[in-house]
């Protein structure tokens, strides 16, 4: 039947754009382990420190102009970091994960910025002078630990994925947010195209990104067996004051 | 899943071995490592579950060099009595406006941690009248004041709100398509009327021998209550064609007796409609409307044609000369998408209403209901599946113009245009059933599935670019298909149902939504199978 031809041929586009759809990707695991080796590389100082696998590094980067003026706001800004550390051999998962939270908010009448920090379970409060001791205490990790030694397979590399995310917006403020953006005053008629050359629905769409800013990138490998190791320093002040 | 979860306690969690797997921060990992690298804002929702092993509690890791240790001095949480809220940027928009979506007024308490304060910023870019809207503090008079500052960008806030236009086709005698006449609509809206907030509108149709001219009135806060108020005008000068096969009719018009393969009913509406509104919920809207029109329709004075095997005098559902149409409109919106024109997940239910008799000084007496509801799926591997169902029913005798009209169901042809009905083709009858019967029917149905497939995703002008396919199982019928059905149809032929697909290629961007559907060309290739005359 010739109404059968239409139905094939949309069948076929059918098939061919799933076939080379990026999302439908069948190794789609292989696909995002490679780029997550693509990610941009920034150099990392990896060492042993009381039995864990710790890690120096800075992404001051993250602060660009906006965020600066957002930081100097009066309103909240959040740094959300997470360390993933990966397997090179095998980088599908992540063996272990460390994540630091700074919460900033600038008093407008002590003229200083008041920080909230969460890390490995501890939730500190300090004060910043300026912008400069903001990012040091949030756009910086020196000697963050990534995982205890004893956890990794000594001879493998590893390496870390670091993903930043400045503002990043709660599932619950994100789903009333795109509920408001979603129905917007007065919008036309949201049909699906019906036209030979097409239709057209102007509604004003506003996206809602999940972060005002994002940042990820990738470290060198680390094999935990060549980790310099670090003495306690408790430990070396006490051999001080023996001595 | 995750989305954007802000790590309210950061903590280290390691897969060894009885240690939980963290799947889902695989699953964390692997979606923002998609959305950052494929430049998307779209993430999955799962939560970001941290796993703590009972051995890893046990070893705590050392804290970081320089990490500040916790002092009762020092406090994060910071208030302040607001003094004032300073607009900037708003050349055309008024303060009375910008302020019905700002939260606070002069004298509260600020908590800089309330999410009101970012939500107030999407409100205001939710409403099309900025391109930027930025939030900050300044110092206000005495200490512990501050003043909000609002920083807005105003865009340009006249729209194209809706586009269509293709080919209406007729039929050989043979069945096939033959391509008989352009047809557009087009409606367009300012909708910050001189800084008001409000929006009017204005469209037009045209397509053979016919045009229709609409204007609308939006106000989202009427009297700067939650209600709004809606009214629209429409002007028709239209035509509709009525008759299966071997039509014939006698006509008090020239124009009329051209088109000889159909009976032709020239009419004119010009009338409007006039409702308000109210937001029960988040998700819920209610729209109640009084819709008041005049008619006038010239008929032909005989016409008769082939229904089935059988000739018969043809309905043209209208009221010769001048008629009015007076009609109370009552609809409910249950609206969860998260996106208005590529939602990936949530519902959308509707409830219409609407009754016209005689009291309301009515020509026509009828009552209308129609019932929807659709459902959108993400499913693991990122694709979007949406199921649509409709119903509908009209006790009475309703103006064919307020009747269900096959074109409204399938894809294969044409949707009305602002009451236009530029094709004159019957429905393609994939089913071999008796809905080629059938133009304009009292009773319809539709179940519809649709796949999309995300091909781009973006944060700049184009926001996302969807394929999608849909197929779906409709039927359209008149009263007398169930009590009178046409002859020369036996068993499941009897069932005016019929098949639609279509698929195409949905661009989300800044400015709206375009769509380009392929189902319309399909619909012009040759497929009718001879069967209409």
């Amino acid at each position: 039947m010739r109404w059968l031809r239409g139905l094939l041929l949309a069948l076929a586009v059918m098939v061919t754009v799933t076939a080379s759809s990026p999302v439908a990707a069948k190794d789609n695991d292989e696909e995002l382990a490679e780029k997550k080796k693509r990610l941009p590389q920034r150099k990392a100082i990896f060492k042993q420190y009381k039995g864990w696998a710790t890690m120096t590094v800075a992404w001051r980067d993250v602060i660009n102009e906006k965020i600066r003026k957002k930081l100097m706001s009066g309103l909240p800004t959040t740094i959300a970091t997470r360390a993933y550390v990966f397997d090179d051999t095998d980088s599908k998962e992540p063996v272990a994960l460390s994540a630091k939270t700074c919460r900033v908010v600038y008093d407008l009448w002590d003229e200083v910025f008041r920080i909230e920090q969460r890390q490995a379970g501890r939730k500190r409060n300090t004060v910043a002078v300026n912008l400069e001791g903001v990012m040091r205490r949030c756009t910086e990790a020196r000697r963050l630990a990534l995982e205890q030694v004893k956890g990794l397979d000594e001879k493998k590399p590893y390496f870390v994925g670091v993903l930043v995310e400045v503002n990043p917006l709660s599932k619950e403020m994100l789903e009333r947010i795109k509920r408001w953006v979603s129905r917007p005053n007065g919008a036309g008629k949201v049909e699906r195209g019906d036209s030979l050359f097409g239709s057209f629905v102007g509604l004003f769409v506003t996206k809602v990104p999940e972060a005002l800013q994002v940042l990820m990138f990738r470290t060198q490998t680390f094999v935990p067996s060549k980790l310099p190791v670090i003495e306690d320093e408790k430990k070396k002040k006490g051999k001080k004051s023996r001595s | 899943m995750l989305r954007g979860v802000v790590v309210e306690g950061g903590t280290s969690a390691r897969r060894g071995r009885g240690a939980p797997r963290p799947r889902s921060v695989l699953v964390a990992l692997l979606v923002a490592l998609v959305t950052s690298l494929a430049g998307s804002a779209h993430a999955d929702d799962e939560e970001l579950d941290v796993a703590v092993s009972a051995e890893a509690a046990a070893a705590e890791p050392p804290p970081e060099v320089g990490a500040a240790t916790s002092s009762p001095a020092t406090k994060t949480r910071v208030r302040y009595t607001l003094e004032g809220i300073d607009l900037r940027g708003n050349a055309r928009t008024s303060e009375r406006v910008i302020l019905r979506f700002v939260p606070y007024r002069p004298g509260d308490v600020l908590d800089v941690d309330d999410p009101e304060l970012e939500v107030t910023r999407f409100r205001l870019l939710a409403t099309g009248y900025f391109s930027s809207v930025v939030l900050s503090l300044r110092r206000g008079s005495k200490r512990g004041r501050a003043i909000l500052v609002v920083e807005l960008v105003e865009r340009n806030t006249i729209v194209v709100e809706n586009l269509a236009m293709g080919i209406a086709a007729d039929e050989d005698q043979d069945g096939n398509s033959e391509p008989i006449s352009p047809f557009l609509g087009i409606q367009m809206a300012e909708t910050n009327l001189a800084g008001t907030g409000i929006t009017l509108g204005a469209g037009f149709a045209a397509a053979s021998d016919q045009f229709a001219i609409n204007a609308r009135f939006f106000d989202p806060a009427f009297l700067g209550s939650d209600w709004t108020v809606q009214a629209n005008l429409i002007y028709a000068d239209g035509r509709d064609f009525f008759g299966n096969r071997e039509v014939s009719f006698e006509s008090p018009l020239l124009e009329q007796q051209k088109v000889t393969d159909y009976a032709v009913v020239d009419y004119r509406r010009f009338g409007g409609s006039i409702g308000v509104g109210y937001d029960l919920s988040l998700a819920t809207r209610i729209l109640v409307s009084y819709q008041l029109e005049g008619v006038d329709a010239v008929v032909p004075t005989v016409a008769s044609h082939f229904r089935g095997d059988t000739r018969e005098p043809i309905d043209f559902d209208i009221h010769p000369g001048v008629s009015v149409l007076s009609k109370l409109n009552a609809s409910l919106v249950y609206d969860t998408r998260d996106a208005p024109f590529l939602p990936r997940k949530g519902q959308l239910a509707t409830l219409r209403a609407g009754f016209a008799v005689a009291p309301i000084g009515s020509s026509y007496g009828y009552g209308k209901l129609e019932l929807g509801y659709a459902h959108w799926w993400t499913v693991p591997w990122g694709h979007v599946i949406s199921l649509e169902g409709q119903v509908g029913a009209i006790a009475g005798d309703a103006p064919f113009f307020e009747k269900f009209y096959v074109g409204d169901y399938t894809d294969l042809l044409p949707d009305r245009i602002l009451g236009l009905n530029p094709d004159r083709r019957q429905p393609p009858n994939l089913l071999d059933t008796d809905i080629v019967e059938v133009r304009y029917g009292d009773y319809a149905a539709k179940l519809e599935a649709e796949y999309r497939i995300p091909l781009y995703s973006g944060r700049d002008s184009v926001y996302g670019i969807d394929f999608f396919t849909g197929a779906g199982l409709y039927g359209v019928a008149t009263r007398r298909d169930f009590t009178n059905p046409p002859s020369g149809y036996e068993g499941f032929s009897l069932a005016p149902l019929d098949l639609t697909y279509n698929l195409g290629l949905r661009f989300e961007t800044y400015v709206g939504g375009f769509s380009v559907a392929f189902s319309n060309l399909f619909g012009l290739l040759p497929g009718r199978g001879g069967n209409r005359k």
